[in-house]
């Protein structure tokens, strides 16, 4: 029924040839004009699960730990530079770094983080006292340390700082600011630095480091590219060739990216190209060939026409692997192509011959593409629809249009006996034995196969970049990759009380050893309150008396005025302040505030970074730890997500696929037989593929998960095609069909291999190595296999 | 008539440094500096004894300690204190180190990490080299005498005012060396640093700086 339908279709047109090529010209045009002005959505999230996933979520908190989207910049002097050198050409330079280009550059905390920051922080200090300290001081109570203590400031008063230190010695005669400095500690958010003229330095002097925010998005490559050219001529400028500076940010990262696949693609195209161009001359060489590969242009301008109807705002993701996984749409063309060109009889006939396994693997492929629908990834939706408009498209060219366009008049021109004499005809035992054989060691081997779920390593690293990021890691520590966990509250207070209590926690077990918190110098209100009862709790009983009388008399005999140290005895007597983000910002510490603390005023977020290591996240996710307003990013956790969800995915989508596509194919054919034959190519395509990525150590990505899709689409395609080639007796333009098909699919994607690019070398590289398998599997395995079948049911 | 000759001048002298023009102020202050610099420009090393009196608010008596100071050209200086106890630090370029005889601890940073050295060091480096360009930039430099040559700096910054009076200079007759200096502070303490012995352009081993 489906076959007269097309024939009759075939022969209504060919009455009205010029209006359907007019209506098709128009829409796609229209399509085309559509496609070129299309919004692409370049964001990465639509690549990851669902928003209100804890995947999605861990993503958004990692965009804002600090460092993620910043420019850092380093730069280095040579041996015979002078120390000073590099602290003046590091300002020099970073006072060129202006808007619009750069709008806040930071070269270290500053100057003002000196004796000032102390004598502060000497008077707030018992609003961040805690118990460890309080033991601490106890200690130094004694007639015999308070004596010792005071002979040691008065030795100091000598020395050259011992005049500006006063102030400080007054206040803190009993140097409690011992424990004050350990509670810095925790603000060192850059392992290796040490601060010099108040500049990030590194440990051996040789480096100076420049943090600086820009507007411009890190995938946006345009004017990326304006602020390294602009950085480079900043560099010319000011910095003489004593000192090399170098950066890093994402946007470099992007132009590498974009630059390398541009240089891809020329290589892509032209060796793609030619092998097409050979295959043509091959097995096209006529002028409705051209319509052939013209198609998946066709097809992709409507189908991303009709995906940005239904969705507002199209991923750049779902055209380029939607671009990928269209190029399917070029079989059903071929098909037609051959069998119209093969046609010994009316060209209908030809047509409603061959649409039967065509409309039978558009169904198989829709059904394994709608199995998309489901993914819990919104690209992966996204290239449902889009695939499934693509491969109806298809359809209506290859059925409607192509056989308008490849005229009878051209099709004589076809020699069969050329192709046959080519036929390959093996030993059929052997055949299948070796194939068994290598489906088992594939399959051995597809076991090892790991699934990678680092979306860094989809981009491409060049190598001087990789240096960098080692030299940097080397020079300042892992400053880059920590894990955060985010302290939320609806207000600063509440969430300075959730970052005291994380604090609190991590600091209890030995493992947190590098921790970069706020908590120490900046606790909750609440906790100061307590600090500061816990302060007076000390001084009560006559201590505060007897401490005061000490430091008199033993000061006295040293040669201590009486009222020197009348600024500790207020301290102890009189009501401290509280320790504000305001406070901390005036006396040095606005860019720690600012890095560890996001407030938008609606929502405050305190930042804690940790080590991103497996004890700190099972620290955190332990039983006894309240995790309420705790969030915890991590670089590692969110690599082991990603690869389990696309794990999982992977194996759902070739679960449901499979079960949807055999669940067609059962109802197409009706024969188990047939149906387990034409599952072959796609069984010996995806085998082959996990085998061989898995035995080569090559790691299973995003990337590849697409092009396993491809390989599934056209397999099931082949395998249809070939049965029914056999069962109904089509002539040898199906085998021809299915080679030409699969040779135009190496030649198109297996091109990808060569790139230098990640991604598109996956791509490459899986379609080259599955539909490799693939095709042979179709034109050799199932004669092979189903001949014997039939010569069986024939005895 | 002495004692008045000193009240005429102490009165006057004042009005007569206002009563200047600017240019005039302008080029006798070029000239003096100029004089420092040519008599700096000819000192490759010196070292001295040091008398140094810290008159403390905090402390009953005036705290004197002595000791000796070394210099050599390229940033090299050695600061010594030897009574009434050991200790001092010694500068090499960018690199420093310091010690206290009683614990016999020692230190080794870079200059740029310690504020204080580093200020210090700069005044010693800039007025050895006579670098006024910088000086001016940080302070403003009033001459309250031209013989032998008394200098009073200012600071400009209000983060120096903080801790920082005034800086009085007095060099030697021939302005080959500084004699004195004294560190004003806003509260009313003050240091004063008598140099004494200075010996110039004798050598001097550089192991002393190491």
């Amino acid at each position: 029924m489906m076959s007269s339908i097309v024939a009759d279709l075939y022969l209504f047109f060919s009455h009205h040839r010029p209006m359907v090529f007019v209506a098709t010209l128009v829409v796609i045009v229209i399509c085309a004009l559509t496609f070129v002005n299309l919004d692409l959505n370049e964001n990465i999230e639509s690549m990851l699960p669902d928003r209100k996933t804890a995947t999605a979520l861990n993503f958004r908190l990692l965009q804002q730990a600090p460092f993620s989207r910043k420019v850092i910049i380093n730069l280095n002097k040579q041996a015979d530079t002078h120390g000073t050198e590099l602290v003046k050409i590091t300002d020099r330079l970073a006072a060129t770094m202006t808007p619009p280009f750069f709008t806040r550059v930071v070269t270290g905390p500053g100057e003002s983080l000196s004796l000032e920051f102390f004598s502060w922080f000497a008077n707030v200090y018992p609003s961040l006292i805690t118990g460890e300290d309080i033991k601490s001081i106890e200690q130094k109570l004694t007639a015999e340390k308070v004596r010792k203590a005071l002979n040691e400031l008065y030795a100091k008063l000598l020395s050259p700082e011992g005049s500006a230190m006063k102030n400080l010695f007054q206040v803190d005669p009993l140097g409690f600011r011992l424990n004050l400095m350990e509670k810095l500690r925790f603000l060192n958010i850059i392992p290796k630095m040490r601060l010099e003229n108040g500049h990030f330095i590194s440990p051996d002097g040789k480096n100076a480091l420049i943090i600086a925010e820009t507007p411009f998005e890190i995938t946006d490559a345009e004017r990326g590219r304006e602020m390294l050219i602009h950085f480079q001529d900043l560099i010319a400028s000011v910095v003489p060739e004593t000192i090399s500076v170098s950066m890093i940010s994402g946007h470099r990262y992007t132009l590498a990216n974009i630059d390398a696949i541009k240089k891809d693609i020329v290589i892509i195209l032209i060796c793609s190209s030619l092998g097409i161009f050979i295959l043509f001359l091959l097995f096209f060489r006529s002028f409705g060939g051209i319509f052939v590969f013209l198609t998946p242009i066709c097809v992709l301008c409507i189908a991303a026409a009709g995906v940005s109807v239904l969705y507002r705002n199209v991923s750049a993701v779902t055209i380029g692997f939607g671009a990928v996984l269209l190029g399917i749409s070029v079989d059903f063309a071929v098909h037609v192509y051959f069998a119209l060109r093969s046609a010994t009889s009316n060209p209908s006939e030809a047509i409603a011959q061959v649409s039967r396994p065509i409309v039978f693997c558009a169904l198989t492929t829709l059904g394994a593409f709608g199995v998309l629908f489901f993914s819990s990834l919104p690209v992966q939706r996204e290239l449902a629809v889009f695939s499934i408009i693509g491969i109806c498209v298809a359809l209506i060219l290859a059925l409607i249009l192509l056989p308008q366009v490849v005229r009878r008049t051209q099709m004589h021109k076809y020699n069969e006996k050329t192709y046959n004499k080519t036929k390959f005809q093996p030993a059929r035992k052997w055949v299948i034995c070796l194939w068994l054989v290598l489906l088992v060691t594939c399959a051995w081997h597809g076991t090892k196969l790991h699934f990678d779920g680092d979306l860094r390593s989809l981009n491409l690293v060049p190598d001087e970049i990789r240096d960098l990021e080692n030299t940097l890691q080397r020079t300042w520590g892992n400053f880059r990759g920590t894990a955060v966990v985010f302290a939320e509250g609806p207000d600063l207070q509440t969430a300075l009380e959730t970052n005291d209590r994380i604090f609190r926690h991590l600091t209890r077990n030995p493992n947190s050893s590098r921790i970069v918190s706020l908590a120490p110098i900046l606790p909750s209100l609440k906790t100061q309150e307590l600090n500061r009862q816990r302060w007076n709790a000390l001084w009560s009983d006559g201590k505060k008396e007897y401490v005061n009388q000490l430091l008199t008399t033993q000061g006295k005999s040293i040669g201590f005025k009486s009222t020197a140290f009348e600024p500790f005895a207020k301290l102890i007597a009189g009501p401290t302040p509280p320790v504000t983000v305001a406070a901390l910002r005036t006396i040095g510490l606005a860019e720690i505030v600012d890095t560890l603390i996001i407030d938008d005023g609606k929502n405050a977020k305190v930042l804690t970074l940790v080590p991103d290591t497996p004890e700190i996240a099972a620290l955190l996710n332990h039983s006894d730890f309240n995790r309420s307003g705790i969030q915890f990013a991590s670089q590692n956790q969110f690599r082991q997500t990603i690869s389990k969800a696309i794990a999982d995915d992977f194996i759902h989508f070739i679960l449901k696929a499979s079960t949807v596509i055999i669940l067609l194919l059962v109802l197409l054919f009706r024969n188990l037989k047939k149906v387990v034959l034409s599952l072959i190519p796609v069984v010996t395509g995806i085998l082959f593929m996990i085998g061989v990525m898995g035995g080569l150590g090559i790691a299973f990505n995003l990337f590849n998960v697409v092009a396993a899709i491809l390989i599934i689409g056209l397999g099931v395609d082949y395998g249809i095609f070939m049965v029914t080639k056999i069962s109904q007796g089509l002539d040898a333009a199906t085998e021809r069909a299915v080679f030409v098909s699969g040779l135009t699919t190496i030649a198109g994607f297996g091109a990808l291999v060569l790139a230098r690019h990640p991604a598109l070398h996956s791509i490459g590289l899986s379609v080259l190595i599955g539909i490799g398998a693939a095709i042979p599997a179709a034109l050799v395995i199932i004669p092979a296999m189903y001949r014997k079948k039939i010569k069986i049911s024939d005895e | 008539m002495k004692p008045v000759i000193i009240i005429t001048l102490v009165l006057f002298l004042p009005a007569f440094v206002l009563g200047q023009t600017g240019s005039e102020k302008s080029d006798n202050q070029n000239r003096i500096f100029s004089e420092i610099a040519r008599s700096a420009s000819q000192v490759e090393t010196f070292s001295c004894d040091f008398l140094q009196e810290k008159h403390m608010s905090m402390l009953d008596n005036v705290l004197i300690s002595k000791g000796r100071l070394y210099f050599k050209r390229n940033n090299r200086l050695r600061w010594e204190i030897n009574y009434p106890a050991t200790s001092g630090f010694a500068v090499n370029g960018d690199q420093a180190k310091r010690w206290e005889g009683d614990t016999g601890r020692t230190q080794t940073f870079k200059v740029n990490q310690v504020p204080f050295i580093k200020v210090f060091t700069e005044q010693v480096f800039s007025w050895a080299g006579a670098d006024f360009k910088r000086l001016k930039k940080r302070y403003h430099i009033q001459v309250l005498s031209e013989t032998p040559i008394r200098l009073m700096l200012l600071p400009i910054s209000p983060q120096e005012k903080k801790y920082l009076a005034n800086l009085r200079i007095s060099f030697a007759t021939d302005a080959s060396y500084v004699k004195a200096v004294e560190v004003h502070e806003p509260d009313g303490d003050f240091t004063r640093i008598q140099f004494l012995n200075t010996v110039i352009n004798h050598p001097l081993n550089d192991s002393l700086f190491n």
